[in-house]
């Protein structure tokens, strides 16, 4: 999925990385607040949503290699976060809708659960 | 002691008012609340002391920790705020300087003062850690001396050899070092960033270099969280294999078996909320090396090596579970 649609579903605002959104596409995406998580069970070129905005999304998402983050329950998100985004060339977009309902808007339209490992 | 130096420090800013280091998003409760409302703010807020404020916003009275705990133990901790708050406030105006802040903190012995405009009206507070905040804004610089770290660099069992292979570890001699030197959370991860650019740069797998990244990250954001000191991250590429070493020289840890269990954790709850502190740093670390050793003992520090081999694994991108 382009992240032009994924934007368009959600009713997001683009903060970050506008002009790669006709070009950069996602097949899955993990949906947490914690970034530990994250970390155990990411996969590299998926969407990263959460409602969390310290910097260590970024962090996080330039680790894995996240190309795109999906901040819910916001209006807005710090400033100092956006910054970061644009430093690090990644696409932040910002949506008021809760984890859930964005969560399932996008499963409808196809979007993949990440193949979770198992815990040990 | 703090008071001794910051009574020094003070001839150096005469003209420090107020307004430049009280906190200005004061958090401030009504007289009609219970004092359990006081309870969870100073938790969630993680502070000691919150002003009661009038529909006027003027300040009429103030709520300690101190005041928490007695209506515990007095099992009162229903009543309403107004009933049990100390209502003769001292209180600072925003005009008000260096000195004369200190002078009352030294005659009240109070942890915390409200700091209000000439209508009564709260616009700020004023902690010790505030004025230090300040003035180390002041200064321009932070200089910290950990008097434990010399003492544990020169402990050769933790420090000088592998905890693998237990060579000698030249770390002069790492291809890549990073100085953990932050105590800000916001701040961890920029270590483990730089070292995966550094593996990418080195024409290593990305799927290598972004195990290593995880897992230093995960070593990263616990020398911030749990040591209370600075660390080092090194990095050894060798033929086959990449090796990291993460090393602080703080608190150490006491069980390193129950702290490898996933979901342990002793993360305050401010770290919680930043999206790490869920008791999976250390099993993260594990899934994502071939082999992990961590040595630490309560008071040395703490020295995770670990290694990742060049040669693909089974599971590349999930690592497994070690």
């Amino acid at each position: 999925m382009y992240l032009k649609e994924i934007v368009e579903k959600v009713g997001g605002r683009v903060l970050s990385g506008e002009s790669k959104l006709d070009s950069v596409m996602v097949e899955s995406a993990a949906a947490s607040d914690l970034m530990s998580e994250v970390l155990a069970f990411a996969e590299p070129s998926m969407l990263l949503i959460t409602g969390l905005v310290s910097p260590q999304v970024v962090r996080t998402a330039v680790v894995v290699g996240i190309p795109a983050i999906l901040i819910v329950r916001h209006e807005n998100v710090p400033e100092e976060l956006v910054d970061l985004a644009k430093m690090n060339d990644l696409i932040l977009v910002v949506t008021p809708l809760s984890m859930f309902e964005t969560c399932g808007r996008l499963y409808m339209e196809g979007l993949k659960p990440v193949k979770r490992g198992k815990l040990s | 002691m703090i008071q001794e130096v910051v009574k020094k420090v003070q001839e150096f800013f005469p003209d420090l008012k107020v307004s430049e280091f009280m906190n200005k998003s004061v958090v401030w409760i009504n007289p009609g609340r219970k004092l359990l409302h006081v309870k969870e703010i100073m938790r969630i807020k993680r502070i000691s002391g919150v002003p009661v404020v009038d529909e006027n916003e003027r300040v009429i009275g103030i709520v300690s920790l101190e005041d928490i705990i007695k209506a515990l133990e007095g099992d009162y901790i229903e009543d309403p705020v107004e009933k049990w708050m100390t209502k003769n406030v001292i209180t600072l105006k925003p005009d008000d300087d260096l000195e004369k802040t200190i002078s009352l903190f030294e005659k009240y012995g109070y942890g915390r003062f409200p700091v209000v405009d000439e209508d009564g009206k709260l616009v700020g507070i004023v902690t010790k850690h505030d004025i230090l905040t300040g003035l180390l804004v002041k200064l321009g610089t932070i200089y910290l001396h950990d008097a434990r770290r010399k003492e544990v660099l020169e402990n050769p069992k933790f420090f000088d050899r592998s905890l693998i292979t237990e060579e000698v570890i030249d770390k002069k001699g790492a291809d890549f070092s990073f100085h953990i030197d932050y105590f800000d959370i916001n701040l961890a991860g920029i270590g483990a960033s730089k070292l995966k650019q550094f593996l990418l740069e080195k024409d290593i797998d990305e799927r290598i270099a972004r195990r290593v990244a995880i897992a230093t990250y995960e070593a990263e954001t616990n020398v911030v969280i749990h040591s209370g000191s600075d660390g080092y991250i090194y990095c050894f590429l060798r033929d086959d294999q990449i090796v990291v070493r993460v090393e602080d020289f703080g608190k150490g840890i006491e069980n390193v078996e129950i702290a490898m269990k996933e979901g342990f954790t002793t993360a305050p709850d401010h770290i919680r909320e930043m999206g790490f502190g869920a008791g999976m740093g250390l099993p993260n670390m594990k899934r994502y090396s071939d082999k992990m050793v961590i040595v630490s003992e309560a008071g040395k520090g703490v020295v995770v090596e670990m290694i990742f081999f060049k040669e693909g694994r089974e599971n590349e991108t999930q690592g497994s579970n070690g």
